[in-house]
């Protein structure tokens, strides 16, 4: 460790209250939906971060968000909470986030800006599931492009304090060996992630304690670190693990004195990886179909990898929502509500919803709609769904088709862009928003749509405010230039159509950005519901949202189908580490750069 | 179009020019970013714009066979399809109907290849081509030239050089009646091979129709030919070009060859090296390429240039990082093509205040004892520049020179 920056930072807390339009008396429901916000306050006094809820995480692949340049990154207002998983940068020892000079190491190294980026950490992707070597009490087995990594707590908090994310998750014993899992390796599960968990909370004090004022009272509301909810598919499991948060702890306190009265008291929030957890459901399932004599198919393997939905029939009762909130809520029944619940891989906006309505979870990851991006899909959905949406329409709606109604009259989520439909169709990409110029045209003329405004960099581009001047005649050329940073035309739906089936990068830069504000949209229109109609009308406008949008998801098979195809086409075969990549991740892999 | 001269280095043939197109100024001499598909590679036309780069190049030939026409002339025309507000410059298609088209039949009609769609016959024709470049719309277009290798010796070399000739005045009628000669500006492309006297009887019938081109290519270089033969049959065209004209050569991307063109009197030139080089983990500097793949970048928190303007290093991206994702993340791509664009840019940028400022020699010795001091000067270059009056040994006598190409290129110390 001999590199390691050890200097004392600054930390971060999360605080979590319930949105300061509610009234302050009314605390947050246990189970249902919740109107919130986090705020990220940094100890060295800069702004606060605040992130309403219920909100969206964004996903990264080796720290950054796939497709998209540093620029395009900072035009991406709905990219505000950035999650890294951090097992990749474990191929260096050293990992080289940690070596990073200054406050915000990690900030500093991946180019997100302290003011306007919120960082969390956890060890591993939450969206990986395949199957990994068994973890022992001492550590968890990790994975980097390298091979399997072992990560001790002990190191673990070591890395957290040398590159200071905003928010960190503690390790957590997750069994990702062939399942179902015993009694034991459940137990052990529990007991390994309660012990990881103290450890990462005493050591986050002690430096806490040096940095911070003197005599600072340790609570919840001063803490950054976030516990995955363990115990698998069993709700006694589950159950247990929580009320372990809440025990008190001092009957440990002459061996290893404990900053904390309760483990929760330094807990700011907690964390569902749904991605082991469907896999622990689906286990779960299978042997009661076994104990009913039911000869099942074989499990599908866990490693949900580049995958968007197991479309497998086998695997429905994996997707049955009520199975899904019964344990969510287990894990939650014995804790607070005044903390934030966050969830990994929901597979689609309905999932969101439900689990929203059912459970009161407040922020969701948009691995889902980052992944349609890499295969070339367009989402076009909001929430409330809009007025007509509900009648098959006419296909032009000003100018830009709606999705597909599939046979059952349900509409898709957005466009697979690969279709040959596209190749004719020159409108933006959503017509569930306007783009940016044609808002501000018809607001001009005095005929304003109802419809919300993508702001994304492919709906609503701007042409640069500023030019890099490259001699001292450049000027020449920028200063005849009628509008900078005003607003251009939209991208076309048979652009992206023509640079998906070239090959062209710049397909995804522009899709990553839409599908990111889509996802944004639709929280804010689940916030607006909320917080304007009431828990009644936002049960009664998920309904409608089930009843109409598809959620088989046929246009995400289609569109992947599509996408292999353009890959074969193009004869040269795979490069090694587009395969590397393939196996390494599960974000960002369709392009071969 | 409008071209004007605004200086001349008083040793060099350099010169800096104003050229305005209908989609803005353009000044001269400066390198051109290729957009092959309608994008440069992973960013968007408003990421290109803000690198202060005014003038991009499409391919014809690809347009054509991907969104087509109908599509092109349905939106308004490529600027429109790929959101790009400035220049844009067509290549005709007659280079990739070689080098991607095995079975490409030159007859005087036109160029007749089997569709990469459907393997039907399709013919290609000048007229063709200016009429896909019309659909496209581009502010600069050039003709359908009848494309030999390089090394290419005998008969054939003659031949493709008098029927370009030919292929240009169909071009030039075409064109002129379009309509479109005042929205679009045709440039002829100078053929002839490694050979100099078909150079000049091609450079003598081209310049016999200057006054119904726009401009002039030095085309068919590029191709394997030693390099000491490259710089003699550019210096040879771009003597002998009208002055009054920007003169384009066509393919050349490494910094050391675009420093030596302008020398010798290029104003613009166009190749995929630094965006395709960038995918492949390379970035430029004016010390010469960094390969940011090899492990001595791996932990290296420094940027790429602390001195460049480009958006990757004025955030304060480090090689360690872009080590950590080249190669696997599209975004690691995506940031060393701006930088390298930027660095292109750069280079030409600095050419232009240098010729503006009478400094043009100086710039040219600099540039090279930065970029090949440590490693040795290629010889080719040495002798290009004395041809027109600058000795870049005049200081440094003990100079290393290499022969041959000389390329410089940073491989793996471990290896």
């Amino acid at each position: 460790m001999a590199m390691m920056n050890a200097e004392l930072k600054p930390r971060s807390s999360l605080i979590f209250s319930s949105s300061p339009s509610q009234s302050h008396a009314t605390p947050l429901p246990h189970f249902g939906p919740r109107l919130g916000e986090v705020n990220v306050q940094r100890q060295e006094g800069a702004a606060r971060i605040a992130i309403k809820t219920p909100g969206m995480m964004t996903a990264t692949s080796r720290g950054v968000v796939p497709h998209l340049s540093r620029d395009h990154v900072r035009l991406t207002r709905a990219i505000c909470w950035v999650h890294v998983p951090f097992e990749t940068f474990l191929e260096h020892n050293p990992p080289l986030p940690i070596t990073q000079p200054g406050p915000r190491p990690l900030h500093q190294f991946l180019g997100f800006s302290p003011a306007d980026h919120v960082l969390s950490v956890s060890a591993r992707d939450p969206f990986d599931g395949r199957d990994m070597p068994a973890n022992n009490k001492d550590y968890v087995a990790t994975y980097c492009i390298r091979g399997v990594r072992k990560l001790t707590p002990e190191v673990w908090a070591q890395y957290d304090a040398a590159c200071n994310p905003d928010i960190i998750t503690a390790l957590s014993d997750t069994p990702f060996t062939s399942a179902p899992h015993s009694n034991k390796r459940t137990h052990k599960s529990l007991e390994r992630s309660t012990a990881w968990l103290a450890n990462l909370l005493h050591s986050v004090a002690a430096r806490r304690r040096e940095v911070g004022s003197d005599g600072e009272p340790l609570t919840g509301s001063l803490s950054n670190v976030l516990v995955h909810m363990a115990g698998g598919a069993v709700v006694q499991a589950r159950k247990a693990f929580a009320e372990g948060l809440m025990e008190d702890l001092e009957e440990f306190k002459a061996v290893n004195p404990s900053p904390y009265r309760r483990l929760d008291d330094g807990v700011a929030g907690y964390v569902f990886d749904l991605v082991p957890l469907r896999a622990a459901l689906s286990a779960r399932s299978k042997a009661a179909d076994e104990d009913l004599g039911d000869d099942a198919d074989t499990l599908k393997p866990r490693g949900a990898i580049n995958t968007l939905t197991p479309t497998s029939s086998a695997d429905t009762s994996a997707m049955d929502p009520a199975a899904l909130s019964e344990v969510l809520r287990a894990s939650l029944q014995p804790l607070p509500t005044h903390k934030p619940r966050l969830v990994n891989s929901a597979r689609s906006p309905h999932e969101m919803l439900r689990l929203v309505r059912d459970v009161g979870i407040d922020l969701f990851d948009a691995h889902w709609a980052q992944r349609a991006a890499d295969i070339g899909v367009a989402l076009d959905f909001a929430f409330p769904v809009a007025l007509g949406d509900t009648q098959p329409v006419d296909a032009r709606v000003a100018g830009s088709p709606r999705t597909k109604v599939r046979p059952g009259e349900k509409m898709d989520l957005g466009h697979n862009l690969y279709s040959g439909d596209y190749a004719h169709d020159h409108s933006r990409l959503a017509a569930n928003f306007l783009d940016g110029r044609s808002h501000a045209q018809q607001t001009a003329e005095g005929s304003p749509d109802a419809r919300p405004v993508c702001p994304c960099g492919a709906c609503s581009p701007r042409s640069p405010g500023t030019h890099i001047l490259h001699s001292a005649l450049d000027r020449t050329s920028w200063e005849g230039q009628a509008g900078a940073d005003t607003l251009e035309p939209p991208f076309m739906r048979s652009y992206v159509h023509h640079l998906l089936h070239t090959h062209e990068m710049s397909a995804h830069s522009l899709l990553v950005m839409h599908n990111l504000s889509v996802l944004d949209a639709f929280f804010v229109g689940i916030r607006s519901v909320l917080e304007h109609a009431g828990t009644e009308e936002f049960n009664r406008q998920v309904d409608l949202f089930l009843e109409t949008y598809d959620e088989e998801m046929v246009l995400f098979d289609e569109a992947k189908v599509d996408w292999v195809q353009v890959e074969m086409a193009r004869g040269k075969g795979r490069l090694a580490r587009e395969k590397i990549k393939q196996a390494e991740s599960s974000l960002g892999t369709s392009v071969d750069v | 179009m409008e071209f004007e001269v605004l200086a001349k280095c008083p040793i060099t043939r350099a010169r800096v020019s104003r050229m305005k197109l209908p989609h803005g100024i353009t000044m001269l001499p400066t390198f051109m970013p290729v957009a092959t598909q309608a994008a440069i590679k992973g960013l968007t036309a408003h990421q290109v714009e803000a690198l202060g780069i005014t003038l991009i190049l499409n391919n014809t030939y690809h347009l054509n066979l991907r969104p087509g026409t109908k599509i092109l002339r349905d939106v308004g025309g490529a600027h429109r399809f790929q959101g790009w507000r400035h220049n844009l410059l067509t290549d005709s298609g007659g280079f990739q109907l070689v080098s991607l088209n095995k079975f490409t039949q030159i007859t005087e009609e036109g160029a007749l290849f089997a569709s990469p769609f459907t393997g039907e016959p399709t013919m290609l024709t000048p007229e063709e081509s200016i009429s896909i470049q019309h659909a496209i719309g581009s502010d600069i277009m050039m003709q359908l030239d009848d494309v030999v290798h390089t090394l290419t010796v005998g008969p054939r070399v003659g031949e493709a050089m008098w029927r370009t000739i030919r292929w240009l005045d169909r071009c030039i009628d075409f064109h002129e009646n379009s309509g479109r000669k005042n929205s679009q500006s045709l440039f002829a492309i100078v053929q002839g091979g490694i050979d100099p006297e078909l150079r000049d009887q091609c450079l003598d019938e081209m310049v016999k129709r200057k006054d119904r081109v726009a401009g002039y290519a030095i085309g068919g270089l590029s191709g394997g030919e030693e390099k000491d033969t490259f710089w003699r049959i550019i210096k040879q065209c771009a003597d002998k070009l009208p002055e009054d004209r920007p003169r384009y050569s066509m393919g050349i991307g490494f910094a050391e060859d675009l420093l030596v063109c302008v020398a010798l009197g290029v104003d613009m030139a166009d190749c995929v090296f630094p965006t395709r080089t960038a995918r492949f983990g390379v970035a430029l500097t004016f010390n010469g390429p960094l390969n940011i793949r090899l492990k001595k970048h791996a932990t290296d928190l420094r940027p790429i240039d602390e001195t460049c303007t480009c958006p990757t290093c004025t955030s304060g991206t480090s090689r360690a990082m872009l080590h950590h994702i080249v190669t696997l993340e599209t975004a690691g791509a995506h940031a060393l093509t701006q930088h390298n664009i930027v660095f292109q840019a750069r280079v030409m940028g600095g050419a232009r205040d240098a010729i503006m400022n009478g400094t043009f020699p100086t710039y040219l010795k600099t540039f090279f004892a930065n970029y090949f001091g440590d490693t040795g000067y290629p010889e080719w270059c040495v002798n290009a520049l004395r041809s027109v009056g600058v000795d870049l040994l005049e200081d440094r006598p003990h100079t290393k020179i290499i022969a041959g190409d000389a390329t410089k290129w940073e491989y793996s110390d471990a290896a």
